[in-house]
């Protein structure tokens, strides 16, 4: 879980062109000025490091105002703990039982 | 200035290939939206889009023609001769080496593109078709359509993506005005339901996995359509001496660029297109009965392309009537803004205003009167087709009626 977490860390940060030491656990990414277009590129950077698939429609995004990723179908994608366990998620889901 | 109308229209679409099906399904609001079947479809995340189906080009085509012709060209020569054939105009020889072909196409020939990679990288295949480049080309349409008809004038491509179709009749009208065209065949043609372009189009996240709900809160993405719509534009004093029945005239076009983001549109440039189509038209706002928005049924589109309405029409943008045709036809790129362009002349030839197909919910941002899923019989006596493009490309037309 840890080494998904720092892949998941390090995504954000090289996509966003920001310090690592920027990101805890707990940052939102409303919160680091992350645009729709910005997560596209992380959704699609963390699809290719873990080959998983994620289930995102950007059209699913509620009212003007609302968190970008307030409505991913899989569950809520606020912080970076909260990606890191989604794309956990999405791993182990695709792993032979 | 020349003026200029509609004497034909030929479609090859999603919901039938005759305007006898295109029109009823516009005004009833059917959906062509449903699964489709492609090669190498398996490979897709996507169930739904709006494919052309009885369209047998073996029957339309022959042996020797097939054989050069990507499905996207195919649909743009048939759509053409279906648009001569409307017009009833003869076309003599003097006329034709005057005639313009202006086609619009956001991608050529993907179905040639992929089959060819598919055989180069999947299938190891150390060559491919001798005429793979010829079919592919982002122009063959407009050659396909020269060649099939034997129209020898100004012939060309316009490709800005979503908003091409659009861009070639503009720009048709604008040669046609200028006195350097009798006839013009202009509109856009698009074949681009293939597992590469679709895979494409999945990776944006915009494409919906149900159906296309434009200006509707509970939309889900827009849905990828195909297929071609020809218009003949034709001198109006030409026209009316040889007793063509007209559609609509084409009063006037403006485009523009948003200068700004690649995807996200600027409402501001969308309301600069609409201007700047007014201006050309010498409109003013008020006269105004009825848009045909570009309506993808995506957030983004719906939002930016309501704000800019707003900004154009002011107080007028909730009385207008703005639908859009992509719930029942999907998004045919290329195509799509000649699609829209033919309801918007058929809107003002038979004084009905098409409905916005699929409509659920009002989406408080988008707080317009998007005529929802019952089409209106109405007055409609000047009219406005809007089409923006990724990349920040608008073009707006606007017509009268005849």
């Amino acid at each position: 879980m840890e080494a998904i977490a720092e892949g998941v860390r390090q995504i954000i940060c090289s996509e966003l062109k920001i310090p690592l030491e920027r990101l805890t656990p707990d940052t939102a990414l409303q919160d680091i000025g992350v645009t729709s277009l910005d997560l596209i590129f992380i959704i699609f950077a963390l699809e290719e490091k873990f080959n998983i698939s994620i289930p995102y429609n950007a059209n699913e995004v509620a009212a003007a105002g609302e968190r970008v990723t307030s409505k991913v179908g899989l569950e809520k994608l606020e912080t970076i703990a909260q990606i890191s366990a989604a794309v956990k998620g999405l791993m182990d889901a695709k792993a032979p039982k | 200035m020349n003026r200029v109308v509609i004497t034909g229209i030929g479609v090859v679409s999603p919901v039938g290939c005759t305007l006898e099906e295109f029109w009823p399904a516009l005004v009833e609001g059917r959906s062509a939206i449903g699964t489709f079947s492609i090669a190498r479809g398996e490979r897709l995340k996507t169930r739904v889009a709006a494919q052309v189906s009885k369209f047998d080009p073996a029957e339309l085509f022959e042996p020797k023609q097939l054989g050069l012709i990507d499905r996207f060209s195919q649909f743009a020569v048939v759509a053409a001769r279906a648009a001569v054939r409307d017009s009833g105009l003869d076309i003599s020889e003097q006329m034709a080496l005057e005639a313009a072909t202006v086609i619009g196409s956001a991608c050529g020939g993907q179905t040639t593109l992929d089959d060819s990679y598919f055989k180069l990288y999947s299938e190891n295949s150390p060559r491919l078709h001798p005429l793979t480049i010829p079919r592919l080309i982002a122009n063959a349409a407009a050659s396909q359509i020269s060649m099939d008809l034997g129209l020898k004038g100004p012939a060309f491509c316009v490709a800005t993506a979503c908003a091409s179709g659009t861009h070639a009749i503009g720009l048709a009208f604008h040669m046609l005005r200028s006195g350097r065209a009798p006839f013009a065949l202009a509109g856009g043609a698009e074949a681009c339901l293939t597992a590469g372009t679709i895979k494409a189009w999945e990776a944006l996240h915009v494409l919906s996995q149900d159906t296309c709900r434009p200006f509707s809160r509970t939309r889900s993405g827009l849905v990828l359509g195909e297929g071609a719509a020809v218009l003949l534009l034709e001198e109006r004093a030409h026209a009316l001496a040889r007793g063509a029945r007209v559609y609509a005239e084409v009063l006037g076009f403006g485009m523009g660029a948003d200068a700004g983001d690649i995807t996200t549109a600027d409402p501001n440039g969308a309301a600069r297109a609409m201007r700047a189509a007014l201006k050309d038209a010498r409109k003013n706002t008020d006269d105004v009965d009825y848009v045909n928005a570009h309506g993808t049924g995506t957030t983004q589109n719906d939002r930016s392309e309501t704000a800019a309405l707003r900004d154009v029409f002011g107080s007028n943008a909730k009385r207008i009537p703005v639908s859009s045709s992509k719930g029942v036809l999907g998004h045919g790129l290329g195509a799509a803004g000649a699609f829209e362009m033919a309801a918007t002349a058929l809107a003002l030839h038979r004084q009905t205003i098409p409905p916005t197909a699929n409509f659920e919910e009002v989406d408080p941002d988008c707080d317009l009167d998007v005529v929802p899923n019952i089409a209106r019989q109405a007055e409609v006596n000047v009219a406005m087709s809007n089409s923006f493009a990724f990349g920040g490309l608008n073009a707006v037309l606007l017509a009268s009626r005849a």
